[in-house]
């Protein structure tokens, strides 16, 4: 293995980071020590921890003398659950660089025509992935753990856990390095054997996987990962036998006096690091340069269609703008998760809702957590798929300006789309809080009403902002509006949908009063069906002017027409 | 301008900030006439191109296409007009016959009509089969000849090709050099930018050689051989010779060293 080739390779890949973050190289000076930012701050971070950590427990335990065996204990517990910790979160954490990094073609493809034997590759490829927070991260801990060992008398198992910590970040990156490989050669697989039905494949199968992510990524940044640690600790010794406990089990083994466990479970851990390691040299040596097939959607005699959209008054170039969407939206995948804003939401939601109904909270609370089941999902979908909705167009915009498309044609297909999907979702999602949260049929009706005036006017003004924000830059990764526009964008909606649904603000405001003081009887309830006619006017005058903005932005794009 | 003149330039002047990219550019090219337009990189042919579609406004000057203005009416203009930017980027999530549907359906397209020329132009540059297949799955080439067709889709009255020809196999870059000679006949006018001199020299009826935003010569190789003083040669020296690059061998030399 020559070294030097794994570092020369490690730094390339680092380098690609510039792409990640969409920095200009043309004004690019990399500074030596600035390029180590992240480990000096979690270097420092975790030194300033460790003697603030150190230093609370020197006077906790002077003040009372009989605090310093639990805390002792508690902090060896700690200690020994880091390396399985460590490795949970790596892969968290590495799968995402995985992800960002896909996006960066030039860094993640083989250099197959240079002399780089596929360990070196590998190797570099493993290590690489820890770059940036999951390296970041462990040099903070190991600091910390360290710094404080000296206090509380722990420096060995302290010392032994840093170096475990780094072979469970080490091991960690290797099964996502696996799991890379198995992806891009069986998933091919996959489509190419799903035939026409491999674009769904690809549009369930992404759904489910950022749902799986996300739903480990909130369980682990919520109040679980204290539960989570909990669980590691106690739950180590019972499965032992799982591969990825192994580092965890050799610090329990050598603090706990069992010396040839100890050194079992350590050669075990360095046999199955090792055995990562070539699995997935083998596996990069097979399939390295393997290339995902085409997917297949159609065979046969080409049929075109003028479809549905015609009969509503759509011209053929606004319908096949429309269709095109439709493609984008199902079959990219960056596109794709945008399905994932209300699942989530949703989701949040029953998770507050179980929370509320355990802790007693008064169940006229319900009928907000109904409302918001209404109003956010759609509200929200709206102004993302507004604020995207030309920035998707990417590099292959210059077909919109060499097309003789007018910028009324342009607003017409993009608002419809916005519309029509977040439509599409409201109604599922009213469903939902219909179902779960049983509210009156004039709340219903109402809450109804008042999504479809957030969805018009918020779509407006994001298809607006989403045209002068417009980024269509794809290296790495498709970034679709500008981030200053994004900000914009989101304060401005939140704004435009206070002022739609502020009519509703006396009707909530003396519901709550009367629910939380009784005795404010005399507070009189408005009617909701009046708030809601003010709040249609509002809602009207709204997107009656930010579409024209969006039209004069529209024309602005089309005219400049800059790539 | 009158009917014979496809495409006017006059005193067409763009900077960007310190960069003069096109300097006092005054051209004519004829109705039915393939226009070579070629120059070192940097020159201001891909500037030229893209003022020709609207697609970049002028400083200065004037740009009349097909009898209309660019600047008053850029859609217009467009709807005429078939484009090929030198690095085509298309809709990679799409299938190539979807790809093309969506182009015939821009272009306000029948249904048949469209139905019947994309066959007839898959099946001419052998693509058919791979149709179905979405376009992130294609070579090079084969994006190249989808950008080629949908170009061509419309039947426009003018053509805009930059380096239209590359990626392609010999057999297909064959057919649409053919191609453009039979729409020639049919009136269609045809702009190309291109670094392969060989195919500017076969294909071309006038050559325009750009040179720091202008015109250096402009003319049939004919006329260009008697501006460059060199009357056996090809487009190729004549080019080096008038753009003044014709330190070949000394680059190379200093490159062997």
């Amino acid at each position: 293995m020559n070294w030097k080739n794994v570092l020369r390779l490690i730094r390339v890949e680092r380098k690609s980071g510039r792409l990640i973050r969409g920095r200009k190289l043309t004004k690019y000076r990399e500074s030596g020590f600035l390029a180590y930012w992240p480990y000096w701050a979690g270097l420092a971070l975790g030194i300033v921890t460790g003697l603030l950590a150190g230093m609370i427990y020197n006077v906790a335990s002077a003040a009372d003398p009989s605090i310093s065996k639990p805390f002792q204990d508690g902090a060896l517990s700690v200690f020994l659950s880091l390396p399985t910790l460590v490795l949970v979160y790596s892969l968290v954490f590495t799968t995402m660089q995985q992800i960002q990094r896909s996006g960066v073609k030039t860094s993640s493809q083989v250099p197959y025509w240079l002399p780089v034997t596929w360990q070196e590759h590998t190797l570099a490829s493993i290590l690489a992935s820890l770059l940036g927070f999951p390296l970041a991260s462990v040099v903070f801990i190991t600091s910390a753990i360290t710094i404080l060992s000296v206090f509380i008398g722990q420096f060995l198992p302290a010392v032994m856990a840093s170096l475990a910590v780094f072979a469970a970040a080490f091991m960690a990156s290797a099964i996502t390095e696996v799991l890379r490989i198995l992806q891009v050669r069986f998933i091919g697989a996959v489509y190419k054997s799903s035939g026409r039905a491999a674009v769904w494949v690809r549009f369930i199968g992404s759904l489910l996987f950022f749902l799986v992510f996300y739903i480990i990524y909130f369980y682990m940044t919520s109040g679980g990962a204290v539960t989570f640690i909990q669980t590691i600790a106690s739950a180590q010794t019972a499965a032992w036998f799982i591969p990825f406990v192994w580092l965890g089990m050799t610090l329990y083994s050598f603090t706990s006096g069992l010396l040839l466990q100890g050194f079992i479970f350590l050669a075990l851990s360095i046999l199955f690091i090792a055995g990562l390691f070539f699995l997935a040299t083998l596996l990069n040596r097979r399939f390295g340069l393997y290339e995902p097939p085409a997917i297949t959607i159609s065979r046969g005699v080409y049929a075109p269609r003028t479809g549905f959209l015609g009969k509503f008054g759509f011209s053929t170039a606004e319908a096949s703008l429309i269709r095109k969407d439709l493609r984008a939206f199902t079959r990219r995948r960056e596109l794709m998760t945008i399905f994932i804003i209300p699942i989530v939401i949703i989701l949040v939601q029953v998770m507050q809702t179980l929370g509320s109904t355990t802790a007693n909270v008064p169940a006229q609370f319900f009928v907000y957590f109904a409302a918001s089941a209404f109003l956010l999902p759609a509200s929200v979908m709206a102004m993302s798929l507004g604020s995207f909705m030309i920035g998707e167009e990417g590099q292959a915009v210059w077909r919109i300006y060499a097309s003789p498309l007018s910028a009324k044609t342009l607003v017409k297909s993009k608002y419809f789309f916005i519309i029509f999907f977040s439509i599409v979702v409201l109604a599922i999602t009213g469903i939902f809080g219909f179902v779960v949260y049983h509210p009156s049929l004039r709340a219903t009706v109402v809450s109804y009403c008042e999504a479809v005036f957030l969805i018009f006017a918020l779509g407006a003004i994001s298809l607006s902002n989403g045209i002068k924000g417009a980024d269509f830059t794809e290296t790495p990764r498709a970034r679709m509006i500008h981030l200053s526009w994004s900000m914009i964008n989101v304060g401005v909606c939140l704004l435009a949908g206070v002022a739609i649904l502020a009519p509703f603000f006396p009707y909530a405001i003396s519901s709550m009063l009367s629910e939380i003081m009784p005795g404010l009887t005399g507070v009189a309830l408005l009617d909701p069906l009046l708030a809601v006619v003010v709040s249609a006017i509002i809602a009207i005058i709204l997107t009656a002017i930010f579409y024209r903005i969006a039209l004069k932005n529209a024309r602005e794009l089309l005219t400049k027409a800059e790539m | 301008m009158n009917d014979a003149v496809a495409v006017e330039l006059k005193g067409v002047v763009k900077r960007y900030n310190e960069i003069l990219a096109v300097n006092q550019l005054d051209l004519s090219i004829n109705t039915g006439e393939i226009f070579g337009l070629l120059g070192p990189n940097g020159s201001g042919k891909s500037t030229t191109l893209k003022m020709l579609l609207g697609l970049v406004t002028p400083d200065v000057g004037s740009i009349s296409v097909l009898g209309k203005d660019v600047q008053k009416d850029p859609v217009a203009v467009k709807q005429q007009v078939g484009y090929v930017p030198e690095s085509p980027r298309l809709y990679e999530f799409l299938t190539g016959i979807e790809y093309l549907d969506f182009i015939g359906d821009i272009y306000g397209m029948q249904t048949e009509e469209k139905k019947n020329r994309i066959t007839e132009y898959l099946k001419a540059l052998q693509l058919e089969g791979r149709e179905g297949d979405m376009i992130n799955g294609y070579s090079e080439g084969m994006k190249q000849k989808i950008a080629l067709i949908s170009a061509f889709l419309h039947r426009p009255k003018l053509l805009i090709l930059d380096e239209p020809l590359s990626a392609l196999d010999p057999r297909s870059a064959r057919i649409v050099k053919d191609f453009l000679h039979q729409l020639k006949t049919q009136g269609v006018t045809t702009i190309m930018s291109t670094h392969v001199l060989e195919i500017a020299q076969a294909v071309c009826d006038r050559i325009g050689i750009m040179y720091q935003g202008r015109i250096l010569a402009l003319g049939n190789m004919k006329e260009l051989r008697q501006m460059s003083k060199l009357p056996d040669s090809g487009l190729e020296d004549i080019f080096l010779k008038l753009t003044g690059t014709d330190d070949i061998r000394a680059v190379v030399e200093e490159l062997l060293k």
